[in-house]
């Protein structure tokens, strides 16, 4: 891989300086927050950024998760919700995508068009619809709204990326699997699929970031204390003046923390799978 | 075929749920955990008020634990009413998710719509029924604005607050100022804050005002009032382009904007940053409510941790008593601290005694001397009587309130009981000034008193309170924790902690809420203004109304950029239009019965339909079977695609020809034909969220990939530690928008404030005073674009993967022909990931048109309209105002602009946009 810039000499001094500044200015909020955080009750805003007169206060933490109410049971919703729509996302969105890619049939274009044409539905369209629907299932305060949706049809951008790299795999591995007896689908399970990696970990990625985050679906169909989700437990002390700053910064570190983590551990395959994704 | 095509549907549907089996299974085992207690035994009550994280949520808890005691069989299951969005909106998901709610409470000014929606439960019957039920344990004022036309009570109150005027004490005394009586005028209001209006480093601009005027409409509504204005006429009609209210608006446009004697400060939205009154730099704070004590009560609070401020602790641990914990959880703040139990009276005696004279000659403060001292006895009972508490004389009562309440406390009955009555009071009053003194020391000593009067006397009076739903499956006995919530225990614990003025009278006139420690002095004020107290009009959308006056009052008030008189009739003619199409809404035919449902599925059935009857076009065998393979794959995508894409937007599309509140059955919605879509040409708010929307997406978008594209570029080649950079521009990608929103209001802070935000100290650095950036009008959407810029990440990823893309054999080709940096990246490097470009460049452009929870998060839309982008105001339609059907022509005609400059930008990429040879 060759640099194109071929940063050396000044170059390189450049380089590095200019990525230092900028990484500077996208440091600085996170660190306010988590500077704000350690701050004494009411005084994060007092103090300047990087003062602590009063020494840090570490317990904000711990008093801003007892706020939250039952951390072990948000967490636990949480990770169960995120669990469920990555199998899901990963499995139909990758059967969709390998059908777009790799199987014949009349109107495929056509509605792979449709696909695409679907990302432009701003969700606020369809947000009341869906809640009229899930109501008349019954299901309103369960965590299937959350789910389907997403899950089906609720991922266009995924099918996308799906198809694209299927696209990239040799036709002949799929024949090669055909002539050996395999079906349309243990060609696309054992073949396909496990060649897929990069996607998956990519679509996986995604999907994680995005139902950790989700605070609009559960905040209009979770209702029962113990549905709860962790960003709908932060969100509900947002927007109060009751509560203080250090303790809504400490929650947001709090769930920030291992959203950070996991993409910071698995960047590697994110990029790899947008990049194959790309090639098509 | 067809006939294997009807036996196949079955078994996709078997598929589509094997694919969601795992959640299903997952969320089966996570609830069968939890207790499955349905309605059949013990009976369940769900309750809906207070959130968690409230500090009175304990008396919330007690309070149903008591009720648990006093019904058995009864469990109260208690659900988080989670205020985050915008406190209403949860409670409105609720009703139209027919949840069996059985207690939830509203908010005053959602009363007439909620009404009108049908949804709450009449209480009146089960009022009339209970023997218990004393309507006059309640402020009379406060129950009349819970009853319908016909005088039917729907609920009761939690707590209220009428608008009152906070006092800087302090800063009239520093200017050498008599605090203006309580009967004062408009006049004395402008004439005090003339005086204290003053430019203190004479830079030109004043820094020390008369005033902080507050600028909600519920806030700005006592002004119209006490001109002899009115909201609406005796026909219906707006009245406030009435001279009265005209007049009233001038007022303050002159108060603010003319004369500068108020700061600009106040805003309700930016209440999470210190005010300019809390800052001591404004003698007057209002009008606003009994809330904002809390944020300033800890200010000038007498402090009882005595024992350090007298070095006492270790001779009364060693000689007079045993150190323990108070026991009481709801002895609040101060009192919680500590509080000892004396067992032995006579070393007591002595020490307060020698304290006592210390005290008289003035060597001691009251501070000093207000011990808690435990003791079995109950305490002076002398001025407890509410009769003597009315009976006192209206200006001396302040004073009075103040010391029978700290005659109330331990150390107030012990000083009586050692010293006689008399004497603690002579004892008490000197050092009640003595405190008073000190808290002037710090420069904030505060107190409320009433508005200043105009031509009428009259305040606003903010209030939620307890309503049980129709949907309760256990009427009676919601209505009897309806009582509960507004009874002792709760309302006691509500006025302990300051949350408002309690409804119930006799916690209002205890010690809980008039809680003589801690400021205000004069609690008392809020009770006694009630008579004044005047509410908004009952009118069914007046919520919507009330954020438009706002918005077009903004002009005038918050930035002063038109008159008095042009606002007033422009917010009257707004008005008027909304009450119009309200009542005209009514005339307007249903829609057929069931069409919600015929919408919703019809696409599904055609697709069924022509699924079913079409021939498989491949002719050969292995066609077919590859053609039947692939719909078996796209099974789940195409149930989804009916069921939660087709369906929903085909009754949305039908939606935005109708209106229809989304709390009420589907068949309540009424045709308007093209109504709504004429409306949008003449809704101003409609054309300036469209204005505000695309002048954000016109900076937005490029800005946004051209970082992109520079980190990209800035990240491409390896280097120690590039993984955590890349993680690093990413962060800010995985951040919830409503965090997001949340860190970057603290960023913006202006300077109004008590202090800069972070971006304002950055900019001071360079010698640049920053703007009050989510205050002004001109830097309101270039905050929001700043706000962009930093979630680039995203794009970033895309630009860094197809840069890694690029076939160095290129870059060596160039570098061979001798071409430098630029000519590279002009040649080589933008051709290649010119595709990617454009993908960056419309979703970008779909997200920028879809911004809304930073907004609604930082702004709320303000000031004026200035950020209220299109989802912004969308969200409002549909979910505040419950005008659903026009949110859905709003939601279309996004669509419509976005799917339009979307096919433009496709239309023209053929000219820029490069594909590498092979196809795509």
């Amino acid at each position: 891989m060759t640099a194109n810039a071929g940063p050396r000499g000044l170059a390189k001094g450049l380089h590095r300086a200019l990525l230092l500044v900028l990484a500077a200015a996208f440091l600085l909020p996170l660190l306010w927050m988590v500077a704000a955080s350690l701050q004494p009750q009411g005084k994060a805003l007092e103090y300047g950024m990087f003062q602590f007169p009063e020494g840090l206060h570490p317990e904000n933490y711990p008093q801003a998760l007892a706020q939250m109410g039952g951390f072990g049971r948000l967490l636990l919703n949480t990770t169960l919700l995120t669990l469920a729509c990555i199998a899901g996302q990963l499995f139909c969105c990758s059967l969709a995508g390998y059908a777009f890619a790799r199987l014949r049939f009349p109107g495929r274009d056509g509605l792979f068009l449709l696909v695409l044409a679907t990302m432009m539905l701003p969700p606020q369209v369809l947000a009341i619809p869906q809640f009229l629907f899930f109501r008349q299932l019954g299901l309103i305060d369960t965590f299937y709204p959350l789910i389907l949706p997403t899950v089906l049809g609720g991922a266009p951008f995924f099918i996308f990326l799906f198809r694209q790299y299927f696209l990239t795999l040799p036709v002949e591995l799929a024949e090669a699997a055909r002539v050996d007896g395999c079906g349309f689908f243990g060609t696309y399970f054992r073949i396909m699929l496990p060649l897929a990696k990069p996607v998956v970990g990519t679509v996986a990625i995604f999907t994680f970031l995005a139902t950790w985050n989700d605070f609009w679906a559960p905040l209009i169909y979770l209702n029962s204390e113990d549905k709860q989700t962790l960003s709908l437990a932060l969100a509900s002390f947002n927007q109060s003046y009751r509560v203080a700053v250090e303790w809504l910064m400490a929650g947001s570190s709090v769930i920030l923390a291992p959203c950070a983590l996991v993409y910071f551990l698995t960047q590697g395959w994110f990029l790899r799978g947008v990049r194959l994704s790309g090639k098509g | 075929m067809k006939r294997l095509s009807l036996f196949l549907f079955p078994i996709f549907l078997l598929q589509f749920w094997l694919g969601t089996a795992f959640s299903s299974f997952a969320f089966a085992t996570a609830q069968a955990q939890l207790p499955a207690t349905e309605d059949q035994d013990p009976v369940v009550l769900r309750v809906m008020v207070h959130e968690r994280w409230f500090d009175g949520f304990r008396y919330l808890e007690q309070t149903a634990q008591e009720f648990e005691r006093s019904h058995p069989g009864v469990r109260v299951e208690i659900q988080s009413s989670a205020s985050a969005a915008g406190g209403q909106d949860k409670v409105k998901f609720v009703l139209a998710g027919r949840l069996p709610v059985d207690v939830t409470w509203i908010d005053i000014t959602e009363f007439a719509a909620f009404l009108q929606e049908d949804v709450l439960l009449d209480l009146q019957e089960y009022f009339d029924r209970d023997p218990n039920w004393r309507p006059e344990d309640y402020f009379p004022q406060i129950l009349d604005a819970i009853r319908n036309f016909d005088g039917h009570l729907y609920g009761l109150p939690s707590t209220f607050t009428p608008y009152v005027m906070y006092v800087n004490q302090s800063l009239l005394a520093q200017e050498g100022l008599a605090q203006p009586a309580d009967d004062w005028t408009w006049k004395d209001l402008k004439r005090v804050a003339r005086a204290v209006t003053r430019d203190l480093d004479e830079d030109g601009e004043a820094d020390q005002w008369g005033i902080s005027i507050t600028q909600w409409l519920q806030a700005l509504s006592p002004w119209i009032w006490q001109n002899g204005g009115r909201f609406l006429d005796e026909n219906g009609r707006c009245a406030l382009a009435e001279k009265e209210a005209i007049e009233a608006v001038d007022f303050l446009v002159d108060l603010l904007h003319r004369e500068k004697l108020s700061s600009r400060d106040a805003t309700f939205e930016a209440q999470l940053t210190f005010g300019a009154f809390q800052a001591g730099k404004t003698a007057f704070y209002g009008p606003v409510g009994y809330w904002e004590t809390y944020r300033f009560k800890d200010i000038g609070r007498l402090q009882w941790d005595w024992p350090q401020a007298m070095g006492w602790q270790p001779t009364l641990q060693k000689g007079v008593g045993e150190q323990r914990k108070w026991q009481l959880p709801e002895v609040e703040g101060a009192w919680a601290a500590q509080s000892y139990a004396v067992q032995d009276r006579q070393a007591l005696q002595q020490v307060l005694a020698a304290r006592l004279a210390g005290f008289r000659n003035g060597r001691i403060g009251e501070s000093e001397m207000m011990q808690s001292v435990g003791g079995g006895k109950h305490p002076l009972t002398l001025f407890r009587q509410r009769g003597d508490l009315e009976a006192a004389d209206g200006r001396l009562w302040p004073d009075w309130m103040y010391l029978a309440g700290l005659l109330q406390t331990e150390p107030g009955w012990v000083l009586a009981e050692l010293f006689g009555p008399g004497e603690a009071i002579a004892g008490l009053e000197s050092g009640f000034r003595q405190s008073l003194a000190q808290a002037e020391v710090q420069g904030f000593r505060w107190d409320v008193m009433p508005l200043p009067r105009g031509k009428e006397t009259a305040t606003a009076v903010a209030m939620r309170f307890y309503v049980v739903p129709k949907t309760s499956r256990h009427p009676q006995l919601a209505y009897e924790f309806v009582r509960a919530l507004a009874g002792d225990t709760m309302q006691a614990g509500l006025a302990r902690i300051g949350n408002g003025v309690p409804g119930l009278k006799r916690a209002a006139l205890s010690r809980d809420f008039l809680k003589p420690t801690v400021p205000p002095h004069r609690e008392r004020v809020f009770l006694d203004v009630l008579e004044n107290a005047r509410f908004m009009p009952v009118e069914v959308n007046w919520r919507e109304i009330e954020k438009q006056t706002k918005a077009v009052f903004e002009d005038a008030i918050r930035l002063g950029r038109r008159s008095a008189e042009e606002v007033c009739v422009e917010a009257a003619a707004l008005a008027n239009e909304t009450l119009d199409r309200e009542r005209w809404l009514l005339q307007r035919p249903p829609l057929p019965r069931s069409w919600f449902l015929y919408a919703q599925y019809s696409p599904a059935a055609l697709f069924l339909l022509w699924f079913l009857s079409r021939r498989l076009r491949s002719k050969d065998r292995l066609a077919a079977r590859e053609e039947r393979a692939a719909w078996w794959f796209l099974t789940p995508w195409v149930l989804g695609f009916l069921l939660f894409l087709a369906g929903p937007a085909l009754v949305s599309a039908i939606l935005s020809f109708s209106e229809w509140s989304p709390v009420r059955d589907p068949d309540s919605a009424r045709w308007l034909a093209g109504h709504q879509y004429q409306r949008l040409w003449q809704d101003g708010t409609f054309h300036d969220s469209l204005r505000i929307t695309a002048y954000y997406a016109v900076f937005a978008v490029p800005l946004q990939l051209g970082l992109a594209l520079l980190l990209a570029l800035l990240l491409k080649p390896r280097f120690p530690g590039v993984g955590a950079f890349r993680t690093l521009f990413y962060l800010p990608t995985i951040i919830s928008p409503v965090i997001l929103g949340a860190v970057w209001r603290w960023l913006f802070a202006g300077k109004q404030g008590l202090e800069q935000g972070l971006f304002n100290q950055l900019l001071a650095l360079f010698g640049i005073a920053g703007p009050d950036w989510l205050e002004d009008p001109v830097w309101v959407v270039p905050a929001f674009v700043l706000l962009s810029l930093w979630s680039v990440g995203a794009q970033m990823l895309v630009f860094l993967a197809g840069l890694q893309g690029v076939d160095p054999r290129l870059y060596e080709a160039a570098r061979l022909d001798g071409a430098g940096a630029w000519a590279r990246f002009r040649n080589v490097t933008l051709p290649a990931i010119s595709p990617l470009l454009l993908f960056n460049l419309i979703m970008g452009l779909i997200q920028a048109f879809q911004v809304f929870a930073q907004a609604y998060v930082m702004t709320g839309g303000g000031p004026g309209n200035e950020s209220r982008f299109l989802v912004l105001y969308l969200y409002e339609q549909g979910f505040r105002f419950l005008r659903m059907g026009y949110a859905s022509t709003l939601a279309w005609v996004l669509f419509a602009v976005v799917l339009l400059l979307s096919l433009l930008i496709l239309r023209s990429s053929s000219k820029w946009v490069h594909y590498a040879g092979a196809g795509r």
